[in-house]
């Protein structure tokens, strides 16, 4: 809703109030409220009637203008006049860069094939029109290479589906019902800050609050526990407390007999999972794994937050579908505030194909992952069709995929043409031939899902376009237009006629939501239960195909997939490797017990969660955020410091076989002896050595939904000037 | 450190934040009201809170409230007591010198 007051007189200043939508890949898609005066925005606040944002926005947010009206912004169309990577570039019209990639497009497809074209996308921006899908059906149509765009919960979602299904699960609101919450693997604090407040009341009402990760974040200090873990092995974690749980009769037999299949299955596979082993495997004492899994089971209802960490290790598939599996052992769905809280996108009816159009693909289109572009660029992925053309939007990837090296290596290639639709000249956009303005949310209409909460929340647009920016909506308009498709409505479509399109409307879950009234209001809770009666799962109704919690999973019989909304609508090529139906353990392939030799050179855990003020790679530029989170530090256990001669704030190399990066030391406890830990995001350019730690991060998959493996990476440290190259 | 609480608060403290902080981080002195610097998560709820715009960020501060962010954190070496939330430690009735000494009626109403 737009509020203009017309008794103001003309002369004075005009403001107006703005309702908007946070455009982060974060769970929370908070309701926003823009203050904009004179045709300036001035203020970006947190809504205070939306009940989950509550007044508040977060520190990468709130000073989102700093981001708006940065004088870096890229406001026009630029070709590149210096060498690749040197961030040289002329000013050139709309028309002459939509003209010249159109005809490199064309000109590449003709020569080599239309799929040695293609999209390099994520989430930069996460609204429904102008997000995750908005190229795919203008690179579906043109025969490009699919995208597989596995960052975040690709291995979650699909070990999730195998066990309960796509289901919303828990929904948030309901943590104050819940008497246990186990975190796990998430820094609430950081990444997922308006989820607190019902942890804090639930806490506050005699809820046990514990926190698994091997940091002592600032989510773990305020937790009632917080449980240090080995890196990649919270598998062996969930497996054993399967095994107390069921050992010590703390199931609900009844719902397990009810609502699940193969739990006879699941107790002969977890004998062989005891606390004794997973204490060896985890570094927890005994007791310790014991005590979590009688309480975990005893204090109903009981429910299990997981972040997106969880996923990131070899064995990340089966952690989750181990998880998954354990509220129905204990009958934690019975009751509000009992379950797992995963991705509560699921209860969304987002109209995913009309966003995908991949009926536009062309059977059996090459696919490839995102996170080997390094490796498909300069042949060492074999393809059958070498790429010549990149299309980069909503995504920095010398940032945020793995092996930076050869990734740089692959956009330095003279013979490939790359355009990068941005707001800024990120690391990526310096290797660009052709940069394109994108605008910042305030510029641009959308409709937000939310994979934290039940509310979709409409983000009107607050001011005019700063220069030539468009959304990229409009982008792939005028770039489908130039390739001659606008014969086919699907690319003609205006914001709004997407916007119709975003939801099944007629489904139960938007009964009584409309464009209108969302546009109106800004948000609505989804027509589902109340928080204080929402349990989908009290009788079962998982959306398996048994309709149960399958501990033995029938979709496992398809073998390993990747959901095909990360990959454009594709199901061709799916990695499709057999996967046992139980869950099990799967250890670290970076360990000292499944590489003694590698873990003799690189003996310590490096992981890299997400930082407290940027997004991924995003804000990573900008003053303030910088200010907040500091340069990029190698934060190690004091023992492993000293026993490297390491003071706190000297320059450390930490490297390994793929790479090598320097950051400052930061000796702290706060990390456990043999983890080391570096928040993700800096920007390349700041870089002391002009390295990030993606130069150390593997680029192998975990073992389901082709997960990364991030937290899966050994390295060494040394204080600079000393130690080998 | 993250958000800090200055002269403004002095004598005129009005708590409104306390309800908004989710972690319980604001603690009360006698005159005046502090946020322990490491155990706000910088969520800015407090900021649009305070009726008497007392609270900005460490890094938004003028010169003449730059002060407020080392009497934040000698407060909190003074009292390590105020830790875990502040609901449960209660007022601590007392001030950072600064606060203490400071001119009553000097901050804004």
């Amino acid at each position: 809703m737009t509020l203009l007051d017309d008794s103001t007189p003309d002369t004075a200043t005009r403001e107006l109030t703005v309702l908007g939508a946070c455009p982060q890949d974060c769970p929370d898609t908070c309701a926003m409220v823009v203050t904009v005066r004179d045709g300036v925005a001035v203020d970006v606040a947190g809504s205070k009637e939306q009940p989950y944002t509550n007044g508040g926005l977060c520190v990468k947010v709130d000073n989102y203008l700093d981001k708006v009206y940065h004088p870096d912004r890229v406001l026009h169309p630029l070709r590149r006049t210096g060498p690749k990577g040197a961030g040289e570039f002329e000013r050139i019209t709309w028309d002459e860069a939509i003209a010249e990639i159109a005809a490199r497009f064309t000109q590449v497809k003709e020569e080599h094939g239309p799929e040695t074209i293609m999209p390099v996308s994520y989430l930069g921006t996460q609204g429904i029109i102008n997000g995750l899908n908005v190229g795919d059906p203008f690179f579906n149509r043109l025969g490009a290479t699919v995208a597989e765009r596995t960052y975040c919960d690709s291995g979650s979602c699909t070990a999730y589906a195998m066990t309960i299904g796509d289901t919303a699960g828990v929904d948030p609101e309901s943590l104050v019902h819940s008497k246990f919450i186990l975190i796990w693997a998430a820094n609430i604090m950081s990444t997922n800050l308006h989820l607190w407040p019902y942890i804090a009341e639930a806490k506050k009402r005699g809820a046990k609050v514990v926190v698994v990760d091997p940091v002592r974040t600032k989510t773990a200090r305020q937790a009632s526990q917080h449980i240090p873990i080995r890196p990649g092995t919270d598998g062996a974690l969930a497996l054993a407390m399967m095994h107390v749980i069921i050992e010590e009769g703390l199931t609900d037999d009844e719902y397990i007999a009810q609502y699940t299949i193969g739990y006879d299955e699941l107790v002969e596979r977890v004998q062989q999972y005891t606390p004794e082993w997973a204490s060896e495997e985890t570094g927890i004492p005994v007791e310790t794994i014991r005590t979590l899994a009688r309480e975990y089971a005893t204090s109903q209802p009981s429910v299990i937050r997981i972040g997106v960490a969880v996923e990131r290790h070899a064995g990340g598939g089966q952690t989750v579908r181990t998880l998954s599996c354990l509220p129905a052992l204990v009958g934690a769905w019975r009751n509000p505030g009992g379950g797992i809280l995963q991705l509560p996108l699921w209860a969304f009816p987002v109209n995913w194909p009309a966003f995908m159009h991949p009926e536009l693909q062309t059977p059996g289109t090459q696919v490839v992952n995102q996170y080997l572009l390094g490796q498909a660029l300069t042949g060492e992925l074999e393809l059958r069709t070498p790429l010549h053309a990149l299309m980069v939007y909503n995504s920095n990837p010398v940032v945020v995929a793995p092996d930076q090296a050869t990734l740089l290596e692959g956009l330095s290639r003279e013979d490939l043409f790359t355009v990068v639709s941005e707001h800024f000249i990120t690391d990526t956009a310096r290797y660009a031939d052709i940069v394109l303005p994108a605008t910042t949310q305030l510029e641009q209409e959308d409709i937000m899902f939310s994979w934290g909460h039940l509310y979709a929340t409409y983000n009107n647009p607050s001011i005019e376009p700063r220069g030539e920016a468009v959304p990229n909506t409009e982008l792939f308009r005028r770039l489908a237009a130039a390739m001659g498709f606008d014969d086919d409505p699907i690319f003609t479509r205006t914001d709004q006629e997407m916007i119709a399109e975003a939801f099944d409307w007629s489904s139960p879950a938007m009964e009584g939501i409309t464009v209108e009234s969302l546009k109106e209001k800004g948000w609505a809770r989804l027509s589902v239960p109340s928080p204080d009666e929402y349990a989908p799962h009290r009788e079962g109704n998982f959306r398996t195909p048994s309709e149960k919690t399958e501990f033995l999973s029938s979709a496992a019989a398809g073998g390993n997939f990747v959901v095909p909304l990360f990959r454009q609508g594709s199901n061709d090529h799916q990695p499709g490797q057999p996967v046992d139906p139980l869950p099990h353990y799967i250890p670290p392939r970076e360990n000292a017990s499944a590489d003694p030799d590698l873990a003799s050179r690189y003996p310590l855990n490096l992981i890299s969660p997400k930082s407290h003020a940027f997004i991924n790679s995003s804000y990573a530029n900008i003053e303030f955020h910088q200010k907040v989170q500091k340069p990029a530090t190698l934060i190690i256990n004091p023992d492993d410091a000293a026993e490297r001669g390491i003071e706190n704030g000297a320059v450390v190399r930490a490297f390994n076989d793929r790479g090598s990066v320097e950051l400052l030391a930061k000796v702290d406890a706060s990390t456990m002896p043999g983890v080391t830990v570096c928040y993700v995001g800096h920007c390349r350019s700041d870089a002391l050595g002009l390295s990030t730690l993606s130069s150390l991060n593997p680029t192998r998959f975990a073992d389901l939904g082709n997960a990364p493996t991030f937290s899966d990476t050994l390295i060494e440290v040394a204080p600079v000037g000393a130690g080998e190259a | 450190m993250a958000y800090v609480i200055t002269e403004a608060c002095i004598d005129a403290a009005d708590k409104a934040c306390r309800e908004e902080c989710p972690v319980d981080c604001i603690y009360e002195g006698d005159r005046m009201l502090y946020i322990h610097p490491d155990e706000c998560v910088d969520c800015g709820k407090c900021v649009t809170a305070c009726p008497n715009g007392a609270i900005a960020s460490e890094y938004k501060l003028t010169a003449e409230l730059e002060q407020f962010k080392d009497v934040a954190v000698e407060f909190f070496e003074t009292f390590p007591q105020a830790e875990g939330g502040a609901e449960d430690v209660g007022p601590l009735g007392a001030d950072h010198p600064v606060v203490a000494s400071w001119p009553s009626g000097g901050a804004a109403g």
